[in-house]
């Protein structure tokens, strides 16, 4: 690791003018759990770390008249344990999904949503992108079990490594970034962006803001919600492929359908055409079966992670007949 | 006199230091005025280096820098050959070759200097595939890419194909697997030109390091001294290559003048250092229709990365294992450890076993289906008895039953009524479950004529107070050597387990007991132990102090008053073979192994067929291993080694890129959990070995050898489809599965 200089805020209006105007500059710990990793490898030498875990005001999760505050240094395993969340199956299983109780003891929601890609190549030195000196990317024809098979026409075709964000778009939530001039909201659908060269970044935070909040928006409570992880294995890994919803029913119909694809994309991925083949239709086996095919309708296979399209199609039937079945705690919706 | 010990579970003889925080590993250890020790390795997999330049920005003058020109004595790490240079010295031949190392008083300067360290490398054809070794594309190594060769002949393979009744063949491959020891490589050392060289370190085989040394720095014996630290794990990873690390250590410390310690990170460490054996092995068996095996070919291939290093002894040990515990009477074997571009593949636990017993035991299922036998059904009509010969025409002469073990093993995990069950049960299921198992057995010691050269030394003294030391260079890598042999010398001279004392294996006060390795500690440096307290209690039984029937404080009198009227009151033990023991090297014939430990392993598995997920929910272990010292260290073992042997078969995948690895980090080298574990149910039958300490025999390994081919003929048993390589990843079965695109999840 780098020698670097460390900051210990007490508050925002003291860590904001930490942070710097470039991306690599500065890097914000929280739980730590991704960034010392990217440090030791040295994926990322910051000159600066700027710990927040000291800002009160990014703690706690609470309910306003707009909705539920997430604060960003809540640990995955306060928001999969708050009783809040037993209205939002699919962030609680997202969170739960994180397999390792240490993990889930010192990650955070804005960790989770800040992560870097675990691309091998970005993670070994070849930069984001992971191009050769012609600038081609290594990986369609590299070791690319773990990457993309969809929205990966290049140039990245790392997967979001983020397990809270499927389940966070599908409920419609949105995330509150703090900087200097003040705070913005970018809906959480907007915050993720394919990078087009290694100087990006996969979000749209500049490098002088910080995650502050995750807002789940009013009457979300109502959806139907699950998330639903592929895993080669139980514990400390990444899923393969993940599928969030969440549904508004009516009279055992679906009203209105959000899927969102993890692990799959550089981006946490929508699946419109599965949300759309599920209008009207009750939730059984064969609608289902039918939005997973439709969710992998445009999946573009690497050569070697042909098997994910698979287990992204039955990732998006398995999660929506978990949402469908009644919620055992505080059910409100469902059929 | 009592014998109270052998047989129970005693505390861990370290294990207060150990969870008190009180052991000191070698990275606990710091020296006054102490540097650290980087190492610069190539990125290129083969190359000749034409350059070495510093960057700017570093304040070179601050370092100590050691290339290959620095060395005092023979560039090379002595052990089998004389290829392997310390410091690459003009080629390359393997990515992580060192080339030149850096110390420093400043960790993280250090780490920035050893990055801007530039290898000018013009760069060769590399070799990558056992394929392309064997068809020297490229002539990487000797003549003809070939580290070793075995030939193994038994009867007349030759004239047995034209009469079976079927003829069955097949291909079967695995692949590397790091060996993740909780605590990483590591090394300090002290060199001083007029003193000699000492280093303290991780490792299981301190003579070595020893050996090693002396040829490195062209010294005398006496000048090289070797102390072991605690080790938090080997399984054969802290066999060889600490002799490299401890080697680079004490170059840059005779060098700058001061300590240097070495230490390396999880990624280093499991890029760097050796890993298991890649293995490709193809079978052809003559069988007669009522299900006896005629004749067995067997084509034995590992690679073994670009310098000799263990690989002719790990060719050696997966040889003699790939006929499997049958009795054939026909039976050629021909094996070759190949060169490839890789860092040198070593030691780990099984030891070219696991490889060649997965697969024949995922052969003999492939024969027992195209002869209409089950699996279990095959493997009683052909089990090796009493009085038969294996390949290399050793004897059976112990009173092996693998029937009785296979009918318990079967009984134990409900085999019969559940494969029947989830035949009837899987039928429209996409989650289907299934049973396997796998017959096997692992030889105890070196191979061959192995322990007649090592001939092992174990000392024990004896002081006034009446306690006794256990002196030997047998290491504590976690295993339990400290605890079995205090059990052993306690019992022998029917004294209390805390009145034997461990000495710290360090070379200037033990005698080479040999390496901590091929499962010999317990037997053969146990019965060392044993016998070295034997002649102790001889020598004060023949001096007329000792009554017979004498208490642990007639003990302590008989010490006391032999010192004071004769001096030090030591005993030695020096190995000796067995009686009727034969093995010829030239011929590969004789007695392999004193003794073998004999199991049968039985896996329980769920297939997920959609999403590929594969689930081990039960396993039954049971296994003859002679007098079981420690049930609770023995069946640790083997829950151990089943653990490993999972993830060998299901998720350890070491993925090469251009001839590094490119999954050194444990976020994505994945190994099994607790979570990924079944409860792993042990059984021990117990027939004593008579050369074996109390009749124990060796065990460390044998668990590493059976788990994965029950697993994957577990999952066969499921799913139907016939998996011939390990570790099964979920695109390897989906592949399997022949699942298309457009296939709909049923049920």
């Amino acid at each position: 690791m780098q020698a670097f200089e460390y900051a210990h805020p007490r508050s925002m209006t003291e860590a904001l003018p930490l942070l710097g105007s470039r991306w690599g500059e500065t890097e914000i710990l929280a739980g730590g759990t991704d960034l010392l990793s990217l440090m030791k490898n040295y994926v990322v030498t910051p000159k600066r770390v700027v710990n927040i875990k000291g800002l009160r005001e990014l703690r706690g999760i609470r309910g306003t008249p707009e909705g539920i505050y997430i604060g960003a240094l809540v640990t995955l395993e306060e928001l999969r344990t708050s009783q809040p969340m037993h209205e939002y199956p699919a962030l609680a299983q997202a969170a739960a999904g994180v397999t390792s109780p240490q993990i889930r003891n010192m990650g955070t929601v804005g960790g989770d949503l800040c992560q870097r890609p675990r691309c091998w190549y970005f993670r070994s030195g070849f930069g984001l992108l992971a191009r050769d000196e012609s600038g081609r990317s290594l990986v369609p024809q590299g070791e690319n079990r773990y990457h993309a098979i969809l929205g990966n026409d290049g140039p990245a075709y790392f997967v979001n490594p983020s397990s809270l964000a499927p389940a966070l778009i599908a409920l419609g939530a949105k995330a509150r970034l703090d900087g200097q001039n003040g705070e913005r909201y970018v809906a959480l659908a907007e915050f993720f962006v394919i990078p087009k060269s290694d100087a990006e970044r996969e979000n749209v935070l500049q490098p002088n803001e910080i995650l502050t909040h995750v807002i789940i928006p009013e009457g979300a409570w109502e959806l139907s919600s699950a998330t639903y992880e592929v895993r080669q294995k139980e514990a400390l890994d990444w899923p393969l492929a993940t599928a969030a919803v969440a549904l508004k029913m009516q009279a055992g119909k679906v009203a209105s359908a959000r899927i969102v694809l993890g692990h799959v994309a550089p981006i946490p991925w929508p699946a419109p055409e599965a949300e759309k083949s599920l209008a009207g239709q009750p939730i059984n086996e064969a609608t289902a079966a039918r939005a997973g095919e439709a969710a992998v309708q445009g999946a573009k296979p690497l050569s070697g992670n042909r098997y994910k399209v698979q287990l992204a199609r039955v990732a998006v039937k398995r999660a929506l007949l978990a949402a469908a079945r009644p919620r055992s705690i505080g059910a409100k919706g469902g059929v | 006199m009592k014998k109270h010990l052998i047989g129970r579970p005693v505390p861990r003889k370290e294990g207060r230091a150990k969870v008190t925080g009180q052991a000191r590993y070698v990275d606990d250890l710091v020296f006054p005025g102490m540097l650290y020790g980087a190492t610069v390795r190539s990125r290129v997999p083969r190359g000749r280096i034409k350059g070495i330049s510093f960057g700017e920005g570093i304040p070179w003058h601050e370092f100590t820098i050691v290339t290959a020109k620095d060395i005092p004595g023979e560039n090379y790490v002595a052990l089998i050959a004389h290829d392997q240079p310390y410091l690459a010295d003009g080629a390359v031949n393997h990515s992580e070759e060192p080339v030149v190392l850096l110390a420093h008083p400043e960790k993280y300067l250090l780490e920035e200097a050893r990055r801007a360290v530039q290898l000018e490398i013009e760069a060769l054809r590399p070799t990558f595939t056992i394929e392309d070794s064997l068809n020297k594309k490229e002539i990487i190594w000797g003549e003809d890419n070939l580290f070793k060769s075995y030939s193994v002949e038994k009867g007349n393979v030759d004239e047995v194909w034209a009469r079976a009744d079927f003829i069955v063949e097949g291909e079967y491959r695995t692949g590397a697997q790091e060996q993740l020891y909780i605590e990483t490589n590591g090394m300090i050392a002290v060199a001083i030109p007029e003193k000699g060289v000492t280093v303290w370190g991780s490792m299981q085989c301190p003579y070595y390091v020893h050996k090693a040394l002396m040829a490195l720095f062209g010294l005398p014996a006496d000048k090289v001294r070797v102390i072991q630290s605690e080790t938090g794990g080997g399984f054969g990873g802290k066999e060889e290559y600490p002799s490299m690390i401890a080697g680079h250590a004490a170059l840059l410390a005779w060098k700058s003048g001061k300590p240097v310690k070495i230490i390396y990170d999880r990624a280093e460490d499991m890029a760097a250092t050796t890993k298991r054996h890649p293995s490709r092995t193809r079978h052809r068996t003559a069988v007669s229709k009522d299900g006896k095996l005629l004749g067995m070919e067997i084509d034995f291939v590992i690679d073994g990365g670009a310098y000799t290093t263990l690989s002719p002894v790990v060719l050696s040990r997966g040889t003699i294992h790939a006929p499997g515990p049958y009795f054939c009477p026909n039976v050629r074997i021909r094996s070759r450890a190949v060169a490839t571009n890789a860092p040198p593949h070593g030691a780990f636990r099984g030891f070219g076993a696991p490889q060649s017993i997965f697969a024949l035991e995922r052969h003999l299922n492939r024969v027992a289906r195209a002869i209409g036998l089950t699996p279990e059904e095959f493997r009683r009509r052909n089990f090796i008895q009493p009085g038969q010969t294996t390949a290399t025409g050793q004897v059976i002469r112990e009173n092996v039953n693998m029937n009785h073990l296979l009918e318990r093993a079967l009984v134990l995990s409900d085999y019969h009524a559940k494969t029947a069950r989830f035949a009837r049960e899987n039928s429209g299921q996409r989650r289907k479950k299934g049973m396997g198992f796998a017959s096997f057995m692992h030889g105890a010691g070196f191979t061959g004529s192995g322990e007649q050269y090592l001939a092992s030394v174990v000392e024990l003294e004896a002081t006034p107070q009446g306690r006794v030391r256990v002196l030997a260079a047998s290491t504590e890598i976690g295993q339990g050597t400290n605890t079995i042999f205090s059990q052993i010398a306690a019992d022998a001279l029917g004294l209390d387990y805390d009145s034997i004392e461990i000495l710290k294996p360090d070379t200037a006060s033990v005698p080479n007991s040999g390496p901590t390795v091929a499962s010999r500690t317990c037997m053969v440096v146990g019965k060392l132990v044993e016998a070295a307290a034997l002649g102790l209690q001889q020598t004060l039984v023949g001096s007329g102090y000792l009554p017979e029937g004498y208490t642990p404080a007639g003990f302590e009198r008989a010490c006391k008053r032999y010192i004071e009227s004769h001096g030090p009151l030591k005993s030695s033990s020096q190995y000796q073979p067995p009686p009727g023991i034969h093995w010829d090297d030239a011929t590969y014939y004789g007695d392999a192994y004193g003794t073998y430990a004999w199991a049968v392993y039985v896996a329980e598995v769920t297939v997920d067929t959609v999403t590929f997920e594969i689930e081990v929910n039960d396993f039954v272990a049971v296994q003859e291993v002679g007098k079981v010292i420690h049930p609770v260290l023995a069946a640790g073992q083997i829950e151990g080694g089943v653990a490993q042997a999972i993830g060998y078969a299901l998720y350890e995948n070491v993925v090469w890129n251009e001839g590094r690895m490119f999954n050194s980090q444990m976020t994505n080298y994945i190994m099994p959990t607790a979570v990924d574990v079944p409860p792993i149910r042990v059984f021990f039958e117990e027939l004593p070995y008579s050369y074996g300490p109390a009749g124990a025999k060796g065990l460390g390994e044998l668990p590493m050898d059976g788990a994965a081919p029950a697993i994957v003929n577990a999952i066969e048993n499921a799913t139907g489809v016939s998996i011939h390589h390990i570790p099964v990843m979920p695109e390897s079965l989906m592949e399997a599965l022949a699942v298309t695109e457009k296939a709909v999840e049923r049920a």
